[in-house]
């Protein structure tokens, strides 16, 4: 019985902990590669919710095509966004740069209260009622599609970093930007490009884990902590460090709520954050700085 | 130059207008303010929308009938509280200091409503709306007044409910960690071991969070014969009502007082389907300032008229007769005697105020059926 009941919070923490990690990757890569605190993030998360909800329920296109066209979108803001608030603040101090990323997070999460409405949205995913009962276990559907689709997915961000070229051109510029412009990488083609798998990677957890919850537009504050306290536990610009760390996060919450008290659930994120800085400042998982 | 001439024309025009508008503005009385305090960003936000939306509709229907005291305007100030306790008293204080209003109207949220009250103590009348711990006037001050049943109140009445007419033996609670949901699994602790049933458990669940299924799975394996939901915004209420039926929970569902509106409905689909609430707002209800009112709301925004907009426009309402009663907007003392004197027909029937400013009301207990929320026979 209460192997069940375990069991079952482990599920649960799996579940949520892909949705940070999905979160946290694209905000570890935008800090990697650009060196840039993207507080703007959560917001992306909550366009990509938002958007799959009005290509939902305004254009009748089906929920996996609709989280899929929102993503893609949600990438071509993610360029916008650069090119417009931090590009021409790249020379400017880190700290003008954070502060116009919260700029921007403030504009977006108000803009969207005055276009969206302040009346709570939900993503009508066919998936998301269907309870399976896997043994004792209990799951809906959508919440196997966000684990599922988020492995893949990690799979192949993680496959593209590695082994394509423009992957391997992210490294460079997050390993030595003036080195890497010398040898001839196009260092603003690859800030693009990062933002705009950054912040498709937040549309697309916005669009998985949307189903889940009910939708306003001030989610993205909370999608923005989660994938903070991710990124400081798996160390900033570390990509394996997001998804183990995500994980991690995801499954301590959950069995701190279910056997410390629930109340205490989102101290524990907290908690872990001061651990985490005072005694492994780099991340639970980051073995040396420059490796990634 | 035929630019400038152009402009020269539109100019004088203007000016003409100004001057044959000017003397009849001036002799217009000045409006009566109003402000309206709610959470209108954050969690709670839509119901805060819901809120303000019922006070307008309320003042719209008043200021065509030609006002108060003899022609002066209702006009609503709006401030945002977050749903927050700081927030909520920034915004009185502002409402009291920077922009004058004559009143206010607050208290959406019990922990907002408590730390507001204390800025507004003794200098301006309040009436907090929809908060329903007790303290809000038990430890109220003279010029203070509260719509809502308290939660002692609601729960008196449904626990009756529950006890009489659901054939339940045992519940579990999750409710939000405020003082208003500690309050009410303390109360429903007492008055349900009262009839025998037992309470198997309860889980706070904080005002952002966004997932429930740690808590529901908790509860789910305590196998209570019923869930029992303290939810006080329609998003995370909508949100826990899909997540329970997504745990593939097979018992009855129980919603907290005063927490059933349309969009609730809407949000929830199927998992609403059956649960009771009990509320002061019956939709199907005969009477005719309720109908004018509705009217009225349907005619200016998209939103069914609810619960919660219906008590902001009770507050918008009853402070209009009793200053035309008092014959002032600023005579606090007359204007708080006034409203304890006698009972007021509102759009959600006959209330009067107790000498510590509650209000006595009607509570009505209803039923999602179809998708509707209909009034069931009163329970008490």
């Amino acid at each position: 019985m209460d192997f069940i009941v375990f069991g079952q919070q482990i599920i649960n923490g799996l579940v949520n902990g892909m949705g940070y990690v999905l979160i946290a990757t694209g905000l570890t890569l935008v800090f990697g590669v650009l060196r840039i605190v993207n507080f703007a993030h959560g917001e992306f998360y909550m366009l990509g919710a938002f958007l799959t909800y009005y290509a939902l329920t305004l254009f009748g296109v089906d929920y996996l095509v609709s989280a899929l066209l929102a993503t893609v979108a949600v990438a071509a803001l993610g360029i916008g966004a650069n090119k417009f608030f931090f590009r021409p603040l790249r020379r400017e101090h880190e700290f003008t740069i954070l502060l116009s990323s919260l700029g921007l997070s403030l504009l977006i999460a108000n803009g969207a209260e005055e276009i969206f409405g302040a009346d709570p949205k939900y993503v009508m995913s066919p998936y998301a009622d269907e309870a399976m009962e896997l043994g004792p276990f209990v799951v809906t559907e959508q919440r196997i599609i966000v684990f599922v689709a988020a492995a893949v997915v990690m799979a192949g961000v993680y496959w593209f970093i590695r082994y394509t070229r423009m992957g391997k051109m992210m490294q460079a510029t997050a390993q030595n930007p003036e080195g890497a412009a010398l040898t001839g990488i196009n260092t603003d083609f690859v800030h693009g490009y990062t933002f705009a798998l950054a912040c498709g990677l937040a549309a697309l957890a916005g669009a998985l884990v949307g189903p889940t919850a009910m939708l306003f537009p001030t989610v993205g504050a909370w999608a923005v902590l989660k994938g903070f306290i991710v990124v400081v536990m798996g160390g900033l610009g570390s990509v394996t460090g997001a998804l183990l760390g995500g994980l991690l996060l995801g499954v301590v919450e959950s069995l701190g709520g279910g056997y410390i008290s629930l109340g205490f659930k989102d101290a524990i994120g907290y908690a872990i954050i001061i651990a985490v800085l005072l005694w492994r400042p780099q991340g639970l998982f980051s073995v040396s700085r420059s490796s990634r | 130059m035929l630019n400038r001439r152009l402009t020269l024309a539109l100019l004088g025009a203007t000016a003409a207008i100004g001057v044959a508008i000017s003397p009849a503005s001036a002799q217009q009385k000045p409006p009566v303010k109003i402000a309206a305090i709610a959470p209108l960003s954050g969690a709670g936000a839509f119901d805060g929308q819901l809120a303000v939306e019922g006070m307008k509709a309320m003042a719209e229907v008043i200021n065509q009938r030609g006002g108060v005291l003899g022609g002066r305007k209702i006009e609503l100030v709006t401030y945002d509280d977050k749903g927050t306790p700081e927030e909520g008293v920034s915004a009185a204080k502002r409402a009291m200091e920077q922009d004058g209003v004559d009143m206010i109207v607050g208290g959406w949220f019990s922990a907002v409503a408590l730390a507001q009250k204390e800025v507004t103590r003794d200098r301006i009348i309040n009436v907090m709306t929809s908060s329903q711990h007790p303290n809000v006037t038990e430890q109220g001050h003279k010029y203070l007044f509260r719509l809502n049943a308290t939660s002692t109140m609601m729960s008196d009445t449904y626990s009756k409910f529950i006890c009489d007419k659901m054939k339940v033996k045992s519940v579990a609670f999750i409710t939000i960690n405020d003082d208003y949901g500690r309050l009410e699994v303390e109360n429903y602790k007492k008055l349900l071991a009262g009839c025998n049933i037992e309470v198997k458990g309860n889980e706070f669940y904080n005002r952002d969070d966004t997932d429930f299924t740690t808590a529901l799975t908790k509860l789910k394996a305590l196998n209570a014969d019923a869930i029992y939901v303290s939810a006080i915004n329609t998003s995370q209420g909508a949100t826990i009502y899909r997540q329970i039926r997504q745990t593939a929970y097979k018992g009855t569902i129980i919603a907290s007082a005063g927490n059933m509106n349309p969009k609730l409905i809407e949000l929830s689909g199927p998992a609403l389907e059956g649960v009771y609430s009990v509320s002061l707002f019956a939709p199907d209800s005969q009477n005719s300032s309720l109908k004018q009112w509705m009217t009225q709301y349907k005619k200016d925004f998209k939103n069914e008229p609810s619960f919660i907009g219906s008590l902001g426009a009770q507050a918008v309402q009853v402070l209009a007769e009793a200053m035309d009663k008092a014959g002032s907007s600023k005579d606090y003392d007359k204007i708080a005697e006034t409203l304890k004197a006698r009972k007021w027909d509102t759009l959600l029937g006959q209330i009067s105020f107790t000498d510590k400013g509650q209000a006595v009301q009607n509570i009505y207990l209803v039923q999602v059926k179809n998708k509707q929320i209909v009034s069931v026979a009163s329970g008490s």
